[in-house]
C-alpha cells in the first residue's frame, strides 16, 4: 500500500510544526525520517494517523483521500503506528495486550455475548508475540517489562492490526547501542516478511544509513532533503542544519 | 477455557444463592434479613458504579441518579398504573436505560474531573426536579402510600421472608450479569480505555461507543438496586436520589476495593454494618465514619478485598519466587 | 414557575435593585470561597472537597469571636486567620499524602474531614441553627435605592468582598510571590524546575484558599444562619462556579460567581422551587458548549 502526503501543513499557534510537506512512500518501501528535535517528525506521524487534523493538505492512501478521517477509520484502512514513548496497556499482560488488539482489529471489541478472549484471539496474539520476540514474556504484566520490550510490545500492538503501512516513532529511543541494533534488525525483518510500507523516525545515523532505502530529512517543519544514504551524507544543507547540530548537542 | 471461567462464576453464584436461601432457616433474626436486603440493593448499585470507576476509569459522582430513578420510576408505575410488578420493574429498567443514554451522551464527552462534576450536576438536577415536581413525585415528602400489588411469581413481597428471597435472587443474578459484562470483550475494551484511552482509539475502537455502553449498563443495574430499595422502604424518597447516596456508593467501592469484582459488595456490607453498629453507640456516626475512611484511604491505601487478594497472591507466589532466587 | 412575577420584578426598579443586591452578595461571597477552591486546584491539582468545611468553621469561629469580643471586624479576621492556620495543617497532615493519587482518594480524604468536622461542630456549638445577628453598628434603618430596600450592611458586605477580590487579584498579578502562584497554576512543572520550594508554595496556597473560604463564612454569618453541614451547599455552588469558570481560573470564578448569584437572586422570583435546578442547567449548558469551562485550559 502506498502512502502519499501533499502540501501538508499544521500550525500550533504561530509555529508551523509542519509546513507544505509533500512526500511519497511507495508500496513496500523502507524509509527513515530524520531531523533535529522539534523538527516536526512526530507531528508528521500524528497528521498521517489522524491524531490531529492538518490545517491544509491531503493524506492519500493508495490514492484515496483519508485526510482528517477518524483515528479508528485510518487504522482500519491499514495504517498502524507505534509511539515515541511506548503506549501500551500497563495493567494487562503481554498476551492480554495483544488479545485486546486482536479483538479490536476483528471488530469484536463491543461483544457482550461471550467471554473474553474471543475464539482464536489467543492463538493470533501469540503469533504476533512470536513475530516481535515477546512470546517468552507473554504472561508478564506489561508494566513490568523492560523499556525495550515495552517498545516492542507497542510495535506488536500495531502489528496485531495487520497494517499495510507501519509508522514507527523512534523505535530505538532510550536504548543502549547493542539493544538498538537488535531492535532495528527486528524491524527490518518485519518489513521483509510482512510486506510492509515502513516509515521510521530515528536519530542514530549509523542505523539510518545502514537500514533505510530512502531518507527524508525534516527541519523546521519542511523537507530539507531526500535521497539514499550516499546522497544525504554528502548533502551540504543536511550537514549544516542537522548533522552539525547533532554533533553540537553531543 | 473461556466457558470454564463462566462455569466457575455460575457455580460460585449458585452456591452463594443456596447459602442465602438457607440463612432464614438458620438465623431467626428479622434485622439480619433486612440487612441482607439492604446489601442486595446497595451492592448492585456499588458494583455497577465500579464498572465505571474501576472498570473504565470513569469517575462518576452522580451515579445515585440512577438508583433514585429506578426507585421513583418503579414506585410511580406501581402506584399510578395497574401493570404487574415484573412489568413495572422491566419498564423502570428500560426508562433508566433511555435516561442513561441521554445523560451519558452528554457526560462522556467530558474528561476526568469535568466528567465527575457534570455527572454530579445531572444528579442534582434530577433531585431538584423531584423536589419541584410535587404533583408527580410528592416533593420532599416522597412517594408515600406504599407499593401495591406486591406479588412476583407467587412470592408475596409483603412478607419479609419472601422479599428477602427475591432480593437475594435478584442480587446474585444481577451481580453474575455484571460479572459477565466485565469478563466480556466489551469489559476488556473498557479496561483498555481505563489504561490508555488514546492507544485504544488507535487500535480501531470507537471509544465513545464503548463508554456510552458502559454508562447505560451501569445505570440499568444501579436502578435495579433502586427498585429493591423502593420495595424495601415501600415507596420512593428524595434521599434515594440525593448526593449522599452517590457518596455512599463511592465509599463502598473504595472500601471494598476497585480491582476485585466483589470488592464493592464487600464494601457495601461493611459500610451498612458499620452504619448500624455506630448509630447504636453514638449519635456522632459521621465522626466514626470519617475516621474509618481516613484509616482506609491513608492507612490501607486500597480497598479491603484488594488488600486481601494481594496478600493471598503473595502467599501463593511467595514460596515459588523464593525458590527461584 | 412564575414568569409573570419575574417579568414584573424585572420591570420594577425597586425589585430589580433588591434582587440584584442579594444576587451580588450571594455571588461575591461565593466568589471568595470559589476563588480559594480554584486556586488550590490550579496550583496543587487537588480538588478540595473539604472547602465547604473551611467556610463553615470560619462562620462558627466568627460567631464565637463576636460573642466574646463584640467586634465584627475581629470576628471576620479571626475566621479568616484561623482557617489559614487550619489550612496549612490540613494540607501538610492529610492532603500531602494523596498528591498525584486518583481523584477518588482525594475525595474520600476530604469527605472524611467533612464528616468529622460536621460532628465536631455539633459537639461544640450544638446541632441547632445559630443566628449570629447583624453587628450592632449596622442595626440601622435600611437605605432606599430607586425604591429598593438595601440594608447598609449588605452594601458594606459587597464592598468588603469586592475589596478582598481586588486585593487578591492585585497581589496575584502585582507581586513576585503572586506571580509565582499564578505561574504554578498555569504550569506546575515549570515552577518546580525554576527551583521554587513547592512544598512551601503548596502550603501557602492552601492557606490562602482556606483563609478566603473562612473569610467568606465569617462575612456571611450575620446574613445566613449557622448549622453543621452548612458547608455542603456552598461547596456544591463553588464547584459549579469553578467548573463553569474553568478550573484554575480566578477571572472565570468571578464571572461565574456573580452569574450564579444573580440566577439565585432572580430565580427565587421566577422559579422559586427550582433555583438550584437552574444553576445545574446553566452548568451543563456551559460544559456542553465549552468542555473545559469558560476560561479553562485542557486538564488531564
Ligand atoms: N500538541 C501540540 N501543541 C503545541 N505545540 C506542539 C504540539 N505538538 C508538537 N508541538 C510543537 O511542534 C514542534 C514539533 O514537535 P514534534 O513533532 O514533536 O517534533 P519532533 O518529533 O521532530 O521532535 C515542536 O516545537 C513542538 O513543541
Ligand atoms: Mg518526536
Amino acid at each position: 500500500m502506498s502512502l502519499k502526503v501533499e502540501n501538508l501543513t499544521k500550525r500550533f499557534g504561530g509555529l508551523a510544526a509542519i509546513s507544505d510537506v509533500t512526500l511519497d512512500f511507495p508500496t513496500g518501501s523502507l524509509t527513515a525520517v530524520i531531523g533535529p528535535n522539534g523538527a516536526g517528525k512526530s507531528t508528521f506521524f500524528n497528521l498521517i494517523s489522524g491524531a490531529i487534523r492538518p490545517d491544509s493538505g491531503r493524506v492519500l492512501l493508495d490514492g484515496e483521500d483519508v485526510t482528517a478521517h477518524s483515528r479508528g477509520d485510518i487504522v482500519r484502512r491499514g495504517i498502524g503506528r507505534a509511539f515515541q514513548v511506548a503506549s501500551i496497556f500497563p495493567t494487562m499482560t503481554v498476551a492480554e495486550n495483544l488479545m485486546v488488539a486482536v479483538a479490536a482489529h476483528r471488530g469484536q471489541w463491543a461483544g457482550l455475548g461471550r467471554r473474553f478472549p474471543p475464539p482464536g484471539a489467543r492463538v493470533r496474539a501469540m503469533e504476533v508475540a512470536d513475530l516481535v520476540g515477546l512470546a517468552h514474556v507473554a504472561d508478564t504484566l506489561s508494566a513490568h517489562l523492560s523499556h525495550g520490550d515495552q517498545k516492542l510490545l507497542d510495535i506488536a500492538l500495531a502489528l496485531a492490526l495487520e497494517p499495510k503501512v507501519l509508522l514507527l516513532d523512534e523505535p530505538t529511543a532510550g536504548m543502549g547501542p547493542e539493544e538498538r541494533w537488535q531492535m532495528i534488525e527486528r524491524v527490518q525483518r518485519l518489513w521483509e516478511r510482512q510486506n510492509l510500507t515502513l516509515v521510521f523516525i530515528e536519530h542514530d545515523m549509523d542505523i539510518v544509513f545502514r537500514v533505510a532505502q530512502t531518507i527524508r530529512v525534516l527541519c523546521y517543519g519542511r523537507v530539507l532533503a531526500e535521497g539514499d544514504a550516499a546522497a544525504i551524507r554528502s548533502n551540504q544543507a543536511v550537514i549544516d542544519a542537522y548533522l552539525g547540530t547533532e554533533e553540537h548537542a553531543a | 477455557m473461556t466457558s470454564g471461567t463462566a462455569m466457575r462464576d455460575i457455580a460460585v453464584a449458585a452456591a452463594a444463592l443456596a447459602i442465602l436461601i438457607a440463612v432464614p432457616f438458620l438465623v431467626h433474626s428479622p434485622a439480619f434479613l433486612d440487612y441482607i436486603i439492604r446489601i442486595a440493593a446497595m451492592s448492585l448499585f456499588a458494583t455497577s458504579l465500579n464498572l465505571l470507576v474501576g472498570g473504565t476509569g470513569l469517575v462518576s459522582f452522580g451515579h445515585g441518579m440512577f438508583y433514585g430513578l429506578g426507585a421513583y420510576a418503579f414506585a410511580l408505575l406501581m402506584q399510578r398504573t395497574q401493570i404487574s410488578l415484573a412489568a413495572a420493574a422491566g419498564c423502570s429498567l428500560v426508562i433508566s436505560a433511555l435516561v442513561g443514554l441521554a445523560v451519558g451522551a452528554v457526560c462522556i464527552r467530558l474528561r476526568a474531573i469535568y466528567f465527575a462534576f457534570v455527572t454530579l450536576a445531572m444528579q442534582m438536577l434530577f433531585y431538584s426536579i423531584i423536589i419541584t415536581w410535587q404533583s408527580l413525585t410528592g416533593g420532599d415528602q416522597g412517594l408515600q402510600g406504599g407499593i401495591p400489588r406486591r406479588v412476583l411469581f407467587g412470592f408475596d413481597l409483603n412478607s419479609q421472608f419472601h422479599l428477602y428471597t427475591v432480593s437475594a435472587v435478584v442480587m446474585v443474578v444481577g451481580l453474575l450479569l455484571l460479572r459477565h459484562v466485565s469478563a466480556s470483550p466489551l469489559g476488556a475494551t473498557l479496561r483498555m480505555i481505563r489504561d490508555n484511552e488514546p492507544r485504544t482509539a488507535f487500535l480501531g475502537v470507537t471509544v465513545w461507543r464503548a463508554k456510552l455502553t458502559a454508562f447505560v449498563i451501569a445505570g440499568v443495574f444501579a436502578s435495579l438496586g433502586g427498585i429493591l430499595a423502593a420495595l424495601f422502604v415501600s415507596g420512593a424518597y428524595p434521599e434515594l436520589a440525593n448526593w449522599p447516596i452517590s457518596g455512599q456508593a463511592i465509599f463502598a467501592v473504595m472500601l471494598g476495593g476497585v480491582s476485585t469484582f466483589l470488592g464493592p459488595l464487600a464494601g457495601a456490607a461493611i459500610l451498612l454494618a458499620l452504619g448500624d453498629a455506630v448509630t447504636r453507640f453514638t449519635e456522632y456516626n459521621g465522626m466514626v465514619l470519617g475516621l474509618v475512611i481516613l484509616f482506609v484511604t491513608l492507612g490501607l491505601r486500597r480497598g479491603v478485598l484488594d488488600v486481601l487478594t494481594e496478600a493471598l497472591r503473595r502467599r501463593r507466589t511467595g514460596p515459588a519466587a523464593g525458590a527461584a532466587e | 414557575m412564575d414568569l409573570d412575577a419575574l417579568g414584573r420584578c424585572v420591570s420594577t426598579a425597586s425589585c430589580l435593585v433588591t434582587q440584584t443586591t442579594s444576587g451580588l452578595i450571594a455571588g461575591l461571597l461565593l466568589f471568595l470561597v470559589a476563588a480559594g477552591l480554584t486556586l488550590i486546584f490550579g496550583v496543587l491539582k487537588v480538588v478540595n472537597f473539604a472547602h465547604g468545611t473551611f467556610y463553615m468553621l470560619g462562620g462558627y469561629i466568627a460567631f464565637t469571636t463576636l460573642q466574646v469580643t463584640e467586634s465584627y471586624t475581629l470576628a471576620v479576621l479571626a475566621g479568616g486567620a484561623a482557617m489559614a492556620v487550619f489550612g496549612i495543617f490540613f494540607e501538610r497532615a492529610l492532603i500531602a499524602r494523596v498528591y498525584g493519587q486518583d481523584v477518588l482518594m482525594q475525595l474520600l480524604v476530604c469527605y472524611a474531614v467533612v464528616l468529622i468536622f460536621d460532628d465536631l461542630v455539633k459537639m461544640v456549638w450544638g446541632a441547632d441553627f445559630l443566628a449570629m445577628g447583624m453587628p450592632p453598628a449596622f442595626q440601622v434603618p435600611p437605605l432606599f435605592i430607586a425604591g429598593g430596600i438595601v440594608p447598609p450592611f449588605y452594601a458594606v458586605l459587597i464592598g468588603i468582598a469586592l475589596v478582598i477580590a481586588i486585593a487578591l487579584a492585585a497581589s496575584l498579578s502585582g507581586t513576585r510571590a503572586g506571580k509565582t502562584v499564578l505561574a504554578a497554576a498555569q504550569n506546575p512543572t515549570m515552577v518546580s524546575a525554576l527551583g521554587v520550594n513547592t512544598d512551601r508554595l503548596f502550603a501557602v496556597v492552601f492557606a490562602i484558599g482556606a483563609a478566603l473560604a473562612g473569610l467568606g463564612g465569617a462575612l456571611a454569618a450575620p446574613v445566613r444562619s449557622l448549622t453543621p453541614g452548612m458547608g455542603f451547599s456552598v461547596l456544591i455552588d463553588s464547584f459549579i462556579v469553578t467548573v463553569i469558570g474553568g478550573m484554575g481560573s480566578i477571572a472565570g470564578a468571578l464571572l461565574a460567581s456573580v452569574g450564579v448569584g444573580l440566577i439565585r437572586g432572580f430565580g427565587t422570583i421566577g422559579f422559586p422551587t427550582f433555583t438550584d435546578g437552574l444553576i445545574y442547567v446553566a452548568m451543563i449548558i456551559v460544559l456542553l458548549l465549552r468542555p473545559t469551562g469558560l476560561f479553562g485550559r485542557e486538564v488531564v
